[in-house]
């Protein structure tokens, strides 16, 4: 598979900071990948190293072998969505998209396309000063779009949308992937992403924790799930799960979870032994369960980076990283 | 290049500040224009019709010694300061990673800018002159008569300051800054130095600016300082314009966007 994007080796320096450290990933060609890691750990910084906007201290971030400074009319190839904020507020949405049209060599009749697309349609005379955070995100997507470009960039795009618009967001995203553009999206949410995305990048304080296909991370995140049982005869449910093949750990007092059980089985299984039930809970999503595991308790319960054993299992050969200070 | 020139006058037709900036520039040329006419009482306490050479060339190049020039220099500094303070420069530096480029465009941009705005205040100058004059029994073709003399000189000294507006707004993006220390300069810093050494006017833009502008007179609290000629006071200018971008382009260079 080609690359779209390549990280390789990334670091930067804010002053004594060490922001991304030895950062390396590929976006694949035609898919989602997501961009997930807490606030603060370099996501953005590294999206803005991508795009000429941050200088790189360290290593090299490139679109198909070139710098993004080096791309012949770079919105035409590569689409950028990064903060609401960067408008002039007395400006209109049209004009914004017109100048940035100007200057690329972009048809007007993509302005109004895209406004289209986005659903701004209505509001293109609007001056952006008046719009919504919501609505500066789609701006932003706009302005993305101009110029069709074959890799998007999106920097928390979900920011600021109501559930309707990361509804709208999601589909946008998958349009785009199916239309054979690669996108790089970046979250602090995983569950945000997690209907979204093809692969996930994950870095904590500007390493590589994990590169994998989101099927890969959701297999092993799989091994966590099961059912969440409340019983006020928790220990009678303990001897009878003794009795079987199954794991199970107590989580509180009167709650213990049960690893890959199904409704299907445990309820019977309760029935049989005639044991009381307050609460009988399907656990999922623990794809979540494993990004905070991942990037919080990073440096104490991993010191060695993303090469130990934790995430080892995740790694994808063609994209072996050389992260951490191993 | 035309097309990130095109798209920086498109950017600046539609914000409100060139459009403030010129509007309070026109109109401060009317009460120039109103001063020289009604303010020219003669000893017998009737009106005297400008009629010398010298006066009719000073009412055309009235935004210049109204120190309309100073508002090229704002337009210039506004047109690049504005992209910080909006942010709005993360977009433009998506558009043109070359920075250098950037610069250079507001440059190219500002300077006709600059010209246009000489231009709009000539105009004012000639009809509100016009007017003024040919009520009062006055000739109207003694003032045109003078266009060849003062015009190319105005556009050039507006363009001029403009250039050096960006030159100053590449170093200091900070918009509030970049309007004080331009203010300060022009209407504190430039005095005080001209009263203190007399010779160092034709150094200052104002000075290098007056003689590019091709006008006689170099003015100033007063006295009268030695200029340089219209080539030297251009390169001059040109030097400091170019200069102050030259050296924020180098500092944008190396600049995080964040």
């Amino acid at each position: 598979m080609t690359s779209a994007i390549e990280v390789r080796d990334l670091g930067k320096q804010f002053g004594s900071v060490r922001a991304v450290d030895e950062l390396s990933f590929e976006v694949a060609e035609g898919r989602v990948t997501g961009f997930l890691g807490p606030n603060g750990s370099g996501k953005t910084t590294t999206l803005r190293m991508l795009l000429g906007l941050v200088s790189i201290s360290a290593g090299a971030a490139t679109f198909g072998g070139k710098r993004y400074g080096d791309l012949d009319h770079p919105i035409r190839h590569v689409g950028a969505a990064l903060e609401a904020t960067s408008f002039h507020p007395s400006r209109r949405a049209e004009d914004h998209l017109k100048t940035v049209a100007l200057a690329s060599g972009i048809p007007y009749s993509r302005v109004g396309e895209t406004l289209e697309l986005v659903g701004l349609a209505d509001v293109a005379r609007r001056r952006v000063g008046k719009f919504s955070l919501g609505m500066r995100q789609r701006l932003q997507l706009a302005t993305a779009l101009l110029g069709e470009p074959e890799i998007l960039i999106l920097d928390e795009p979900a920011n600021g949308l109501d559930p309707q618009g990361i509804q709208w967001l999601r589909t946008f995203i998958r349009h785009q992937a199916s239309l054979g553009h690669s996108v790089l999206v970046s979250s602090h949410l995983l569950s945000e992403m997690e209907e979204t995305v093809d692969d996930v990048v994950i870095i904590s304080q500007g390493r590589l924790v994990l590169q994998s296909t989101l099927a890969d991370m959701a297999a092993q995140a799989g091994t966590g799930t099961g059912m969440r049982i409340r019983s006020p005869e928790i220990n009678r449910l303990a001897e009878a799960l003794n009795a079987v093949p199954v794991g199970w750990r107590q989580t509180a007092p009167d709650t213990l979870v049960i690893d890959g059980a199904t409704p299907e089985w445990f309820g019977p299984f309760a029935a049989q032994h005639q044991i009381v039930l307050y609460e009988l809970v399907n656990e999922r999503g623990s794809l979540e369960d494993v990004f905070l595991r991942l990037t919080h308790g990073f440096d104490a319960a991993n010191p060695m980076g993303p090469s130990s054993g934790q995430s080892a299992p995740f790694q994808q050969p063609p994209t072996q990283q050389s992260g951490g200070p191993s | 290049m035309i097309a990130g020139v095109r798209s920086e006058f498109l950017k600046i037709r539609t914000t409100a500040v060139p459009w403030v900036l010129a509007g309070v520039a026109v109109v401060l040329e009317g009460l120039v224009i109103l001063g020289t006419f009604l303010g020219n009482r003669t000893s017998g306490g009737g009106y005297a019709v400008p009629s010398s050479t010298q006066e009719l060339r000073n009412l055309l190049g009235a935004g210049f010694r109204g120190q309309g020039y100073l508002f090229a220099l704002l337009l210039g500094a506004l047109v690049i300061t504005t992209e910080f303070r909006h942010k709005t420069v993360t977009t433009s530096f998506l558009v043109t990673p070359r920075r250098w480029a950037f610069v250079m465009a507001k440059l190219v941009t500002s300077a006709l800018l600059g010209a246009v705005l000489a231009l709009l205040l000539l105009v004012e100058a000639l009809v509100g002159g016009g007017i003024t004059l040919s009520a009062r029994g006055g000739s109207f073709s003694g003032l045109v008569h003078q266009i060849p003399a003062v015009v190319p000189g105005m556009l050039l000294v507006f363009a001029l300051f403009a250039v050096l507006g960006v030159g100053i707004g590449s170093i200091l993006t900070n918009q509030v800054a970049a309007i004080v220390t331009c203010l300060g300069w022009f209407i504190i810093g430039e005095a005080i130095l001209v009263n203190l050494v007399h010779s160092a006017y034709r150094w200052t833009p104002t000075g290098a600016g007056d003689a590019a502008s091709n006008l006689t007179r170099g003015d100033r609290g007063g006295g009268t300082f030695a200029i340089f000629n219209w080539w030297q006071g251009t390169l001059l200018m040109l030097a400091y314009g170019l200069g102050f971008a030259l050296i924020g382009s180098y500092i944008l260079r190396r600049r995080d966007i964040t």
